[in-house]
């Protein structure tokens, strides 16, 4: 077993339909700027990739702004991940067509997972990416559905989206959103115990350090996030510095 | 094929002029002919057969011996043989066969940013070496090994990229590795302007 891959530090850009936003626990949205502006900016910086999610897309039952996405993509050098309201294969197409490598969905995986397959199955694995946005109640791990969905058990999920062979999967702990607390070690080590496939860590970064803690303690190799960006002095490139220093594979 | 955009962005940023084509000729009457995709093998030959793009791109490659420039699943497709979701025939322009990796334990698909090994640097220069973007399940095993240009280590050494002849074809993604990926695209370019 040998790899020179490197870690992914990623930032995610939160979109509500006008502007970019960042809330706390998935609540109390804050306007924090412009899309595209922000998009170039981690470009000419070489970050390693970008995610980008219209939140209330699907709760909003909206379609994404496919010319604001492609205004967004069109800044980007590195590989980006677009996600928000995908319910159809026609959608995929429409955000791979203007150049999204990877497409997110969350809620079409939990109305209709028989259409993951079929994605997976026209499109390749590698641009299917997968949302788990987890919050503990009672001791048991469940998908945040959002308001409009019942609860789903996040093991029984997991195991759908496997047999349909999904190319990644971006899990976000819904209690740490925003917290800037750390990541949710326990979570991460859990779902990477369920699944071989590369997984992005979202949710509690508040300072370098805890990206350390984060590939110290699991063998995950990406971590997205966005409030210590937008909220700190920090750059990607910073926790890249450190990681560097604490022995890590990164790319500076 | 999904990132014909990203590849005409990036040609466009270095100032290539390049067109997105299924006409045969429009691809007959091109300098260099660039196939980018991603998706499974299968859906790949699938979607060029059923143009009959198989045929005209065979000609004029292997034939006229135009340059070609494959990206990703464009790389696996010359080759004789793919196994993505079940044996299936390639372009076979590359002696060999594209095959899943063994994860022994490792995350699949091979994702992210890792370093080129084993260069052929008449090929890289040194702007061009360092990290590229990698995103593939599969990976190509050619019968003559002295064609591979490159390799980056995933559960095992594997094939990079490969030069032979006119062809010149890639498992990472120039277009999406930035610097060096578009300095790397660059230098490619300069040779046929």
């Amino acid at each position: 077993m040998q790899s020179s891959l490197k870690l992914r530090i990623i930032p995610v850009l939160t979109f509500n339909g006008f502007a970019l936003v960042k809330t706390k626990k998935f609540a109390n949205p804050r306007m924090v700027g412009n899309p595209v502006q922000t998009a170039r900016l981690y470009n000419s910086r070489g970050v390693d990739e970008l995610v980008f999610l219209d939140i209330y897309a699907s709760e909003q039952d909206r379609k994404i702004n496919l010319k604001l996405v492609s205004d967004v993509i069109k800044e980007c050098f590195m590989p980006v991940s677009i996600g928000g309201g995908i319910k159809s294969l026609e959608d995929i197409n429409n955000l791979l067509k203007i150049g999204a490598d990877k497409v997110v969905i969350k809620t079409m995986a939990l109305k209709e997972p028989l259409l993951i397959k079929e994605a997976v199955s026209f499109f390749g694995s590698q641009c299917i990416s997968i949302a788990l946005d987890v919050m503990n109640i009672d001791g048991e791990y469940h998908i945040n559905t959002g308001s409009h969905l019942e609860k789903s058990n996040l093991t029984d999920f997991i195991k759908s989206m496997e047999d349909c062979d999904v190319g990644e999967y971006l899990l976000c702990s819904t209690d740490d959103d925003g917290m800037m607390n750390g990541f949710n070690i326990d979570l991460i080590n859990y779902v990477s115990d369920l699944t071989n496939k590369p997984i992005i860590a979202i949710g509690g970064a508040g300072n370098p350090d805890h990206f350390a803690t984060l590939f110290e303690s699991t063998n995950i190799e990406a971590a997205a996030s966005s409030s210590i960006y937008h909220f700190t002095q920090y750059t990607p490139q910073d926790v890249k510095i450190l990681l560097n220093k604490r022995g890590f594979n990164v790319r500076l | 094929m999904g990132n014909l955009a990203s590849v005409k962005k990036a040609l466009n940023a270095i100032s290539v002029d390049c067109i997105i084509t299924d006409d045969p000729n429009e691809i007959r009457n091109s300098k260099v002919i660039v196939l980018p995709g991603v998706g499974s093998f299968k859906q790949g030959m699938k979607n060029l057969k059923k143009n009959g793009l198989d045929i005209t791109l065979t000609d004029e490659v292997m034939n006229k011996k135009k340059p070609f420039l494959g990206i990703c699943l464009g790389m696996q497709l010359i080759f004789s043989e793919g196994s993505e979701p079940e044996p299936c025939k390639g372009l076979g322009w590359i002696k060999g066969k594209v095959v899943k990796f063994k994860s022994n334990g490792m995350r699949i698909p091979h994702m992210g940013w890792n370093e080129l090994i084993d260069v052929n640097e008449s090929i890289f220069n040194s702007d061009c070496q360092g990290d590229y973007y990698f995103i593939h399940s599969y990976h190509a095993i050619p019968d003559d090994s002295l064609i591979i240009s490159s390799k980056v280590n995933y559960t095992e050494k594997v094939v990079a990229s490969v030069n032979q002849d006119n062809i010149f074809a890639t498992q990472f993604h120039p277009e999406k590795s930035q610097k060096v990926g578009l300095a790397l695209l660059k230098n490619y370019f300069a040779k046929f302007s």
